[in-house]
């Protein structure tokens, strides 16, 4: 049965990225720096209504643009559109105005339709527009019951109702979806920014009618998905037809604009728990009924539901009598996608709050009611970790009753992820050349995450040798298969496979060398024996080295001007597992980053449409707010080491609970609670009853 | 500080000047040469150029990039599509998230909201320009030591931006650092580490925002 | 952008005329550039850089005036050890404008002329009120950062900051109109945009800010703002007080707020009360709600009368300890 070694050199240490230096000086080339030779701008033009029927499209007077060498419409003949934002055509030119002017060209016929609704609300309302013909905004899943709610609410010594709000969130990766596409008789390249460079290629061959074997994708660099990453894409597709019809390698990268539009969000949610316990704090009744939208990937007619609408719930929390009934509403704006650990930020939002509310109401400490509900050991012991680093027992106090205008309260709240189910098909290659350099190849991709790191930390250790004396290529599809970076399951996938690629590696070089042991000091003279011939070994993923799931819990302070409303993050400390350390210096960044975007969650992230128009109205970075290197608090990272799990994943789980700890810090702060994500200084101020009311006229 | 001088697209002594106008120019009453040259050297000046491509000449990293580009194209522009130069990155085109950090000089700009025809003139350095010969300066070390960035896109900036402040004030604060830092945005969080970084290649005492413990669960 | 002529112009006569009536100055360019990628503007045929126009790029410190040229760069403002002494106010202001890149660029003239960032008005696929259109959408819309106060449909209001504390300061802007200069206070600049919903201020085509002139009579000056985040981030509401105090008293008193109508608010029967008290809870509490009595909120943009009456107290009381 493999293991890991019990006393690593590197593994569980700070190793530092290996790709650091080339990202620091600018010589990492990311899919949007590619300059093919010949290379041309790509440019799509959008629907600027959010219902419509487009009876023609009229391209010629955009080829007529100089410097412009193709245009194409996504689709021919007349067709429908459902958002504003829903990609029509496209061009290729020489250059960025070229294409900025052919767009103005284009001659869209449409009928626009007043029929749309861009509010989850209205859209659920039996008389509201239709996003999809024939088909209803509304999907509900079948109400799950346990035990008998209604009268185990009559059982319990406290009962809470709460409301509980949270938006449709962007992704934003700092680059912007998009490709270059290279299409020639000798196939199709593209150099995708992509967290699955399988998909891409799988998705371009399927759409463009090729064999895989006659296209490639190759991303070396790429800036972030965080899950909205997956497949081709519309801008996929037509960058490889951009260049099949203007023979010249396309470069088509979506701008900031077009990222609140089209390539997906992380759903909106509408929760109304109630919450009840017995006198002692045992969870006794759960009520919780949900709607939020997918755009239009939610309602009948897509099926509903997908990419994280319905949320699991109590989530990490069990009562004996519950009813859980969700709906998705399907609304005339981009359809949702996979969004870092979908459905459980804001599941953990809703019922973390409805926690401390109950919390509040049994005049409990809100850490001894987790304690007392959630039986899962590992976060029990988390808790009591972070408790004692976080100062809880002394920092917390009675809702509201910090003194002063600016009030501090402090909030806790757990997670659970399916991390790290890893990938059993991976596989990957080495190859050894006889002066003992050694070359790893995967079919993954490094997101920023780690992954070309964590192959050199397990392959040093494995061969006795250092990372830096490691060369791992990853990113393209000729590479051995691997999964995409998803569901936080890459770094259990490829360390195995690292393992088995070494243990083969050593076991073929012993026997070729004659050497028993060629690790370490008899490498060298190992690969020496190879003569002329590199040795190439093939490995894939093997069991016992890696597991699921992870957890982890987070304590929030926060200070809230009463007067201004302005919340202010002093301090996060964050417990979590991942099996093995792989690296902990990566780790450590993969859960700051993850406490960063739940910041964001919490206080300032929000995608805003305007109902009349049906527009996105904060498609940019003015508008759409992103945490800020002020924003950002201390952050104190507890690491639970547990090597006899084996290696799982940390990217999910770091982002789960912040948002939650967040909102019960706040709530702590000024004794009442902000239920709506973000909070906002415009929401703590009518939480404190200071804002008047409006007379409507 | 910006200098009242005229700019100079293709500047010329009065003598070429005056030479170029052959004839014209010696036929001009002697009393009158100086102030129609003066004129005509204003006009030249204030010259009306594009919509299509003019030349400009952009110093980039001490070297001489000469494009031929409309007044429309931005300095960001200019270096990622029409030289090798893809250092600053492209985040928002609309001067809000810092990817396309440039200095000017020793000013730290939005390459994204800049013409390139405005950045003749200037000292412009980008994130290729920092490491001489390979070495990575004193700030780009620290973001490696420091693992101050994940995927890397919004490094260049950040490197710029850090960079900028160092040369200026080589003993920041936190704070400092922080406001120098707040025109960049960064999406897979590594701004505590940012911050560790620019203490530490200030040679400042780091107050370490960022602690880990590891915990062995057995 | 649409494609653009571009000329330096040397002088302000061969500004004017290069600019015509189809063309527009580009100073730091920041505004611009945004208003052109969105084809928010009507397209200029040429834009006239006047960067190298005399005489218009410098601090001119002055026993009872200071002179501030229109072209003086943001950064400039924040940096400058003078302004920061005598004119506290706009130092403040200054340094929490936008981030230090937009700083660097960024002129005295522009910020004062900047359009408006009503996201409906920004937005290149709506046709407001405001570019020519049938209707304010904000009004009955997404509202939460809109005016509190308004004379006419467009509720988009200054976001300014120097053009906040400028009126705190009683400061004149001198604008060069065909030719003639032009006095005009901080009421006036952005007086036609409380009149004309298609106005961001009072400036024609052609006009040109060259310098502001800021009296020293008041040496106590304080800027505030409260926003969603703790920088780089657009006030949801800005306060600046100005204002000589002796033994705790006010004299000349003036409080402006920033972000909630279209032009700096200042209400002088509240400066006028201000005049010759003392600064102490109860005196700025009565001022703020004399300054924010005719609030008319939207439907989102409440919070902005709380949030201004916290910001106004602290701005006043901070005259107090300003040295």
């Amino acid at each position: 049965m493999p293991s890991w070694p019990t006393n690593p050199k590197y593994i569980s240490g700070d190793t530092r990225r290996i790709d650091g230096p080339e990202k620091v000086s600018g010589r990492a080339r990311y899919s949007s720096d590619i300059q093919a030779d010949g290379w041309l701008y790509g440019m799509i033009l959008r629907s600027k209504w959010p219902a419509a029927q487009i009876t023609s499209i009229n391209l010629e007077p955009a080829l007529k643009i100089p410097g412009i060498k193709a245009a194409i419409t996504v689709q021919d003949g007349e067709r429908m559109v459902r958002f504003y934002g829903e990609e029509l055509a496209a061009v290729a030119g020489t250059t960025k105005q070229a294409c900025l002017d052919a767009l103005l060209a284009i001659e869209v016929v449409a009928k626009p339709s007043p029929l749309f609704v861009v509010n989850e609300t209205e859209g659920k309302a039996p008389d509201a527009p239709k996003v999809w013909e024939n088909a209803s905004n509304v999907d509900a899943s079948s109400p799950r019951e346990q035990g008998n709610v209604d009268t185990a609410f009559g059982e319990c010594a406290a009962v809470i109702e709460g409301f509980y709000t949270t938006p449709v969130q962007l992704h934003n990766p700092m680059e912007t979806h998009g490709s270059t596409a290279s299409w020639t008789d000798n196939g199709l390249t593209s150099w995708a920014s992509t967290q699955g460079i399988s998909s891409v290629r799988d998705g371009l061959a399927g759409a463009l009618k090729l064999d895989h074997s006659q296209v490639r994708d190759i991303t070396e660099y790429m800036g972030g998905g965080f899950g909205s990453k997956f497949g081709p894409g519309v801008h996929g597709v037509l960058a490889a037809r951009l260049s099949q019809a203007a023979k010249a390698p396309v470069r088509l990268m979506l701008t900031r604009f077009d990222e609140a539009l089209a390539v997906g969000n992380r759903p909106s949610s509408f929760q109304k728990i109630k919450l009840g316990a017995l006198a002692d704090g045992t969870l006794h009744a759960f009520e919780f009924d949900n709607y939020g939208t997918a755009g239009i990937g939610a309602g009948a007619a897509t099926g509903g539901g997908g990419s994280g609408v319905v949320l699991p719930a109590p989530y990490i929390y069990k009562a004996p009598n519950t009813r859980v009934t969700q709906a998705s509403v399907a609304i005339n704006a981009g359809p949702a996608c996979a969004f870092r650990a979908p459905s459980h930020p804001p599941a953990s939002f809703g019922m973390e709050s409805a926690m401390d509310d109950l919390a509040a109401k049994l005049g409990m400490d809100p850490l001894e009611l987790r304690l007392k509900n959630d039986s899962n050991e590992v976060r029990q012991r988390e808790y009591k970790l972070g408790a004692e680093r976080f100062g809880w027992a002394a920092k917390y106090k009675k809702p509201g009753s910090s003194p002063g205008i600016v009030k501090t309260g402090v909030g806790c709240a757990g997670a659970a992820w399916g991390a790290g189910g890893p990938s059993r098909r991976t596989q990957g290659e080495a190859q050894i050349n006889p002066d003992g350099s050694i070359e790893f190849r995967l079919g993954v991709q490094d997101l920023g995450t780690g992954t070309r790191t964590v192959i050199a930390v397990v392959a040093a250790e494995m061969l006795g040798l250092k990372p830096d004396q490691i060369t791992v290529k990853v990113g393209d599809t000729n590479y051995p298969p691997g999964p995409g970076s998803g569901g936080s399951t890459t770094c259990a996938s490829i360390s195995p496979t690292v393992y088995d690629i070494c243990t083969k590696a050593l076991d073929q070089l012993q026997t070729q060398s004659g050497i028993t042991d060629a690790r370490g000091d008899n490498w060298f003279a190992a690969c020496k024996k190879l003569g002329v011939s590199p040795l190439v070994v093939n490995g894939n993923w093997i069991e016992g080295l890696s597991t699921k799931p992870a957890y982890g819990v987070q304590f929030a302070e926060v200070d809230v001007d009463t007067e201004t409303g302005l919340v202010t993050v002093k301090k996060v400390v964050a417990v979590h597992d991942c099996g093995l350390i792989v690296d902990k210096l990566t780790t450590e960044s993969q859960i700051n980053g993850g406490v960063i975007m739940g910041l964001g969650y919490a206080l300032y992230e929000e995608r805003v449409m305007d109902d009349l128009s049906g527009v996105v109205l904060n498609p940019n970075f003015e508008t759409y707010k992103l945490s800020g290197i002020a924003d950002v608090p201390d952050i104190d990272v507890i690491l639970v080491n547990m090597p006899e799990r084996g290696v799982i994943g940390i990217g999910e789980p770091a982002t789960v609970p912040t948002a939650a700890a967040l909102g019960n810090a706040v709530a702590n702060a000024i004794g009442v609670r902000v239920g709506s994500l973000p909070i906002t200084p415009a929401k703590v101020l009518a939480a404190l009853g200071k804002v008047p009311p409006v007379e409507k006229t | 500080m910006k200098k009242p001088e005229p700019e100079k697209f293709g500047a010329h002594s009065r003598r070429t000047f005056l030479k170029s106008l052959g004839t014209v120019a010696a036929t001009a009453a002697t009393a009158q040469v100086e102030s129609v040259a003066a004129e005509l050297e204003q006009a030249n000046a204030e010259k009306v150029i594009g919509p299509n491509a003019v030349p400009v000449t952009l110093k980039v990293n001490g070297k001489f990039l000469k494009l031929m580009l409309e007044p429309r194209v931005t300095l960001l522009d200019a270096l990622r599509n029409y030289s090798s130069l893809t250092g600053a990155k492209e985040g928002c085109d609309r001067a809000s998230c810092g990817a396309c950090t440039v200095m000017l000089d020793d000013l730290p700009i939005y390459s994204c909201q800049k013409l390139a025809i405005e950045a003749q003139g200037h000292e412009i350095t980008t994130i290729e320009g920092l490491a001489q010969n390979g070495k990575l300066t004193n700030v780009q070390q620290a973001f490696v030591d420091k693992d101050a960035l994940m995927c890397g896109y919004c490094t260049p900036g950040f490197v710029m931006s850090v960079t900028a402040l160092l040369k200026k004030n080589p003993s920041p604060t936190t704070d400092d650092v922080k406001h120098a830092c707040a025109g960049n945005l960064c999406r897979c969080g590594t701004q505590p580490r940012i911050l560790e970084a620019a203490l530490a290649a200030a040679g400042v005492a780091v107050n370490r925002t960022t602690k880990t413990e590891v915990i062995d669960y057995a | 952008m649409k494609a653009f002529q571009y000329a330096t112009a040397l002088t302000t006569d061969s500004a004017r005329e290069l600019v015509a009536d189809n063309g527009m100055y580009i100073a730091g360019g920041n505004d611009l550039l945004g208003l052109l990628k969105d084809y928010l503007v009507t397209d200029p045929k040429i834009l006239v850089n006047i960067k190298s126009l005399p005489g218009m790029s410098q601090i001119e410190p002055g026993d009872k005036m200071w002179t501030i040229g229109a072209l003086v760069t943001v950064a400039d403002l924040e940096h400058d050890a003078g302004i920061a002494k005598v004119f506290p106010g706009i130092h403040d202001a200054a340094m929490e404008i936008a981030s230090q890149q937009i700083r660097n660029v960024a002129t005295v003239g522009g910020n004062l002329a900047q359009h408006s960032r009503c996201w409906y008005f920004r937005h290149r696929d709506i046709q407001c009120l405001k570019k020519g259109g049938d209707m304010c959408y904000a009004r009955e819309g997404e509202n939460r950062y809109h005016c509190l106060f308004t004379g006419n449909t467009c509720i988009s209001p200054v976001v300014s900051s120097l053009g906040t504390t400028f009126a705190a300061l009683d400061a004149t802007a001198i604008v060069l109109r065909d030719g003639k200069e032009k006095r005009m206070n901080m009421a006036e600049v952005y007086h036609l945009a409380w009149e004309n919903p298609l106005a961001h201020n009072s400036l024609r085509p052609g006009d040109m800010i060259v310098r502001v002139e800021i009296p020293t009579a008041r040496s106590r000056s304080v800027y505030m703002q409260v926003s969603d985040k703790h920088t780089f981030d657009w006030a949801l509401v800005s306060c600046a007080a100005a204002a000589e105090v002796t033994d705790g008293m006010l004299s000349q008193p003036r409080v402006a707020l920033g972000s909630i109508s279209p032009v700096p608010h200042q209400v002088e029967a509240a400066n006028n009360f201000l005049d010759g008290k003392s600064l102490d809870d109860a005196t700025v509490s009565a001022a703020a709600d004399m300054i924010l009595k005719d609030a008319k909120p939207l439907e989102h943009n409440a919070y902005k009368a709380p949030m201004a009456h916290a910001l106004i107290c602290r701005t006043l009381l901070q005259l107090k300890g300003n040295a």
